[in-house]
């Protein structure tokens, strides 16, 4: 199975995810057992998937996820979220800073930090993240989580209270749930009695202080950090608060983590080592998984019957849910197809012409799950309006055909054309001319059996209500290019439908809003959808503090269908050898290894 | 001689450059730049800038053309977008375990065709000759994936003889340290290649023992071993010195199949996964290799051919 993370392609992604673990039950490994204190376990990365980041402050292009998972055992985020509760939510443990408390309407954030220390002895203190602060304002466009608005935008003032404590004045009103999920979560406190530095042996200072400084001082940061092969012995990266410390960081990507000796916080590791070993294909991978070289891997797709043999070797296999969504994005802007996509009826037809579950079972052997809506239908969460939990559009290909022959449409030779052209009730509508024929066209990923399987089952389905689709396989880069938010004017503009497989998944910060991808401005909304109501309920879940704003944005968007909606896939199928416990799958896609330990 | 090296030289730089132009043309006229396939859709508009900014992209093509062959021109291949390092460095780590993975994997090859095809070519038409045309047929005929995967399950979980991944060092002395872990990749690289050279051996072998001066030979009492290993082999060897000399950049554009099976990084992977990744500057560097590897290896295969045949050497001028 391809990831839903593809590195290269999705690195970005993952860097957004806060924290840490688990699927809510399904993903984890057992627990129980004496734990071993020390030990050594090897974890098996995707393919090709080469941290290649240390500083926690990451580049464009050096976001891949598991510089994030890495990174943030040896240097503890502000906030971390994960799955450890069931459900995604805040992990103190994991986290540099107690929860945060919002007054003054939502515009002011009191912060105190937890009791920790650097690797240099000095305390983590509130201008460690003053620090962070100044490098990323005076360096915001290299900083690759930047987005115009958002964080350090957002932030006017730090104040600093005292050494433990202090608190950030915001230009406007925030949801404090959106601005902690998924705004604080970039936020990581960094050493700055070792780092704030000019240039190599510069003595430490205040540079950061004024813009000047904290342009050369970052300049230097991430110079070092350019230097991937002395990321085990560079002095500055020794400098950690976390519960492990770099072992080893080889340049073909296999990251050795050792347990932190000095760390103080309340999260201790129980094992001496964890490696991240680096695989050339899920097929090395399986080999090495079947004679028991990794304790924890995961099993390609097309190998999901050896999970028997699999077990035997005494492993456990588990499912990998990811808090993710998965769809095919209509082009709103196409100049053949906008009108024709703007018709709420057509793509209620078409999504119930998508037959969920039947596609996750054949197709994903069950290792995927059907999703009706833009928020992660597992693990379950506050966020999960009742429309979407209910399914609005069952797979129905009668009532699919007739949405289309009550709105003016008559199927000939197999393809529904527009008979009756005009906005009424019975007619087609808005902007849609007598004529026009439903023969679409979709670019998909190639290299995928599960996505050319479910293309084939799509086009299929929609053969029988007159909708004609074609397939047009690309490898993956070109779909994305070909994909873009694009004028009707501009020859980019000329897709309508794109599906970017099992690399497509969106996977959201703890808070799954859609600014992003459903808003008007969103910088991911790939077709253009625009629609008012939505923008509006997408803005208050961002900014009001009113806790149903999301289960509002949910059921609106739901039923809404900017885009199809299609079986969510796991993230992996893991391999988890029987006397490594104390796992628990994150569906943010992090890791805490320091929780994990070998049962004797 | 000296004429003959300078001209090809010249005529080696030239195809060079015009590799170089033509992939760097082909790479940067694909609309919208790599940036989307880099950075993935979540990237922002700010973050897509930067990107472009930092690379270049928002200049004109004839300023980037110039501005990497300026860096070429003082030995920098540039950086990868992916990996944090830069492709000399990437490629430095890497062609040292290609060309062991695929040198051994050739002289395995050749240390067992060139007998065979001279061993099967005196007894043509027999049986035996048939036989092993059969076995080299079907491993000719064998996609190489399938022989790993087929390596992989009799040798490291059937029998549990041997790894089932290649030396999981850095080093070369830690490939050879670990040289049981050599066996599999090398055997997977070499199967195909016996066959591909025990069959031109085996024609060239033929070809040779109906010539005049065998029948001189035998008709002058040379022993049967002598015709055959002296005055044969030597003229036999000048089809698969040939094909040495074009195998070559076979030999640094590394295994694709084998690395990727048996968790070994080498050249083939890199050259991939830039493709699969935009990450021009890679792809860029490693064309630039095997560009060069496949101009040095003509060249060679010329000289040595012409060290072991004397007709040639009258043409090198």
């Amino acid at each position: 199975m391809k990831r839903p993370l593809t590195l290269a392609v999705f690195g970005a992604a993952a860097a957004l995810l806060a924290a840490g673990c688990s699927s809510g039950g399904g993903g984890s490994s057992a627990s129980g057992g004496t734990p071993q204190q020390g030990g050594s376990v090897t974890f098996a990365m995707p393919p090709n998937a080469t941290p290649n980041w240390i500083f926690p402050i990451g580049t464009p292009g050096h976001l891949a996820s598991f510089n994030g998972a890495i990174r943030q055992e040896v240097f503890l985020p502000l906030y971390a979220y994960d799955g450890y509760s069931g459900t995604v939510a805040m992990d103190e443990k994991a986290s540099a800073a107690k929860a945060p408390v919002y007054s003054n309407g939502g515009k002011t954030v009191d912060i105190k930090l937890n009791t920790l220390t650097w690797a240099n002895g000095q305390k983590v203190t509130s201008r460690d993240v003053e620090f962070w602060f100044n490098l990323v304002k005076a360096n915001k466009s290299q900083w690759g989580n930047y987005s115009a608005g958002d964080i350090p935008d957002n932030v006017a003032k730090f104040e600093t209270v005292s050494d433990t404590e202090f608190k950030l004045h915001l230009t406007k009103a925030y949801n404090p749930d959106w601005f902690t999920a998924n705004q604080l979560t970039y936020v990581t406190p960094i050493p700055q009695s070792a780092w704030d530095v000019e240039s190599s042996g510069g003595k430490v200072g205040d540079y950061d202080r004024t813009t000047d400084g904290a342009k050369k001082v970052f300049k230097y940061l991430t110079g070092e950090a350019g230097k991937l092969s002395e990321y085990a012995s560079n002095p500055l990266w020794k400098v950690a608060n976390g519960p492990f410390t770099v072992k080893e960081f080889t340049t073909t990507g296999q990251v050795t983590l050792a347990k932190n000796p000095k760390y103080t916080g309340p999260d201790t590791a129980h094992l001496d080592t964890v490696t991240f070993k680096p695989f050339t294909s899920a097929d090395a991978e399986l080999n090495v998984l079947r004679s028991g070289g990794v304790d924890y891997g995961y099993m390609p797709a097309l190998a999901t019957s050896q999970q028997k043999s699999i077990e035997n070797l005494g492993y456990q296999v588990k499912p990998w849910n990811g808090w993710a969504v998965t769809y095919i994005p209509y082009n709103f802007n196409n100049p053949a197809m906008s009108a024709v996509f703007k018709q709420l009826y057509i793509r209620q037809a078409v999504q119930m012409s998508i037959d969920q579950t039947t596609i996750s079972r054949v197709i994903w052997h069950n290792q995927a799950a059907p999703g009706y809506g833009p928020v992660p239908q597992t693990p379950v969460s506050k966020y999960l309006a009742p429309e979407q939990r209910t399914n609005p559009y069952p797979f129905d290909l009668n009532k699919a055909k007739a949405l289309l022959t009550s709105h003016g449409w008559t199927i000939q030779n197999g393809v529904a054309a527009c008979t009756q052209a005009g906005s009424g009730a019975n007619q087609c509508g808005d902007g849609v001319k007598a004529g026009t024929q439903l023969k679409l066209t979709i670019d998909s990923q190639s290299g995928s059996t599960e996505t050319d399987n479910m293309m084939q089952e799509v086009q299929s389905s929609l053969s029988k209500i007159g909708i004609k689709l074609s397939i047009k396989s690309e490898p993956l880069n070109s779909v994305l290019d070909h994909t873009a938010q694009c004028k009707p004017s501009q020859p980019s503009c000329s897709w309508q439908l794109s599906f970017f497989g099992t690399a497509g998944s969106w996977y959201f910060p703890a808070y799954p809003s859609g600014e992003q991808i459903f808003s008007s401005t969103g910088s991911s909304n790939l077709g253009s959808y625009v629609d008012p109501t939505a923008d509006d309920l997408i803005k208050k879940s961002t900014s009001s503090s009113d806790p149903a704003a999301m289960q509002k944005y949910d059921a609106y968007v739901t039923k809404n269908l900017p885009v199809i909606w299609m079986p969510n896939p796991a993230y992996q199928v893991s391999a988890i050898k029987n006397n490594l416990r104390g796992v628990v799958q994150d569906p943010l896609v992090f890791m805490q290894p320091q929780r994990w330990y070998l049962a004797k | 001689m000296t004429r003959f090296l300078l001209k090809r030289i010249g005529q080696a730089v030239v195809v060079i450059f015009f590799v170089t132009v033509i992939v760097f043309l082909l790479l940067h006229s694909v609309p919208g730049g790599p940036a989307h396939g880099i950075l993935g859709p979540k990237a922002s508009p700010q973050a897509i800038a930067e990107f472009n900014r930092e690379h270049g992209f928002d200049k004109s093509l004839v300023q980037q053309y110039w501005a990497y062959l300026n860096e070429l021109f003082h030995g920098d291949l540039g950086e990868s977008y992916t990996l944090n390092q830069s492709v000399a460095s990437l490629i430095g780590q890497r062609i040292p375990k290609t060309l062991v993975l695929t040198g051994l994997s050739t002289l395995v090859a050749l240390a067992v065709a060139i007998p065979l095809g001279v061993w099967q070519a005196r007894r043509r038409k027999g049986l035996a000759d048939y036989a092993v045309t059969t076995v080299v047929f079907v491993g000719y005929a064998t996609p190489v994936f399938f022989l790993a995967l087929v390596l992989v399950i009799v040798f490291t979980q059937k029998t549990q003889l041997l790894p089932p991944q290649a030396p999981q060092t850095q080093s070369i002395a830690g490939l050879f340290a670990d040289s049981r872990a050599l066996i599999l990749p090398v055997l997977a690289g070499a199967i195909a290649t016996i066959a591909a050279f025990s069959r031109y051996m085996r024609s060239a072998v033929l070809d040779n023992l109906a010539e005049d001066y065998v029948r001189t030979a035998r008709a002058k009492g040379a022993s049967e071993r002598r015709v055959v290993w002296l005055h044969i082999m030597r003229n036999s060897l000048t089809p698969i010195v040939a094909m040495l000399g074009y195998y070559l950049p076979v030999l640094f554009s590394g295994a694709l199949v084998i690395e990727s099976v048996f968790n070994y990084p080498g050249m083939g992977l890199l050259f991939w996964n830039a493709a699969q990744t935009s990450d021009y500057p890679i792809l860029l560097g490693a064309v630039l290799v095997i560009a060069l590897a496949t101009v040095i290896g003509s060249l060679l295969a010329d000289i040595v051919q012409a060290l072991i045949d004397p007709r040639v050497r009258g043409t090198i001028k």
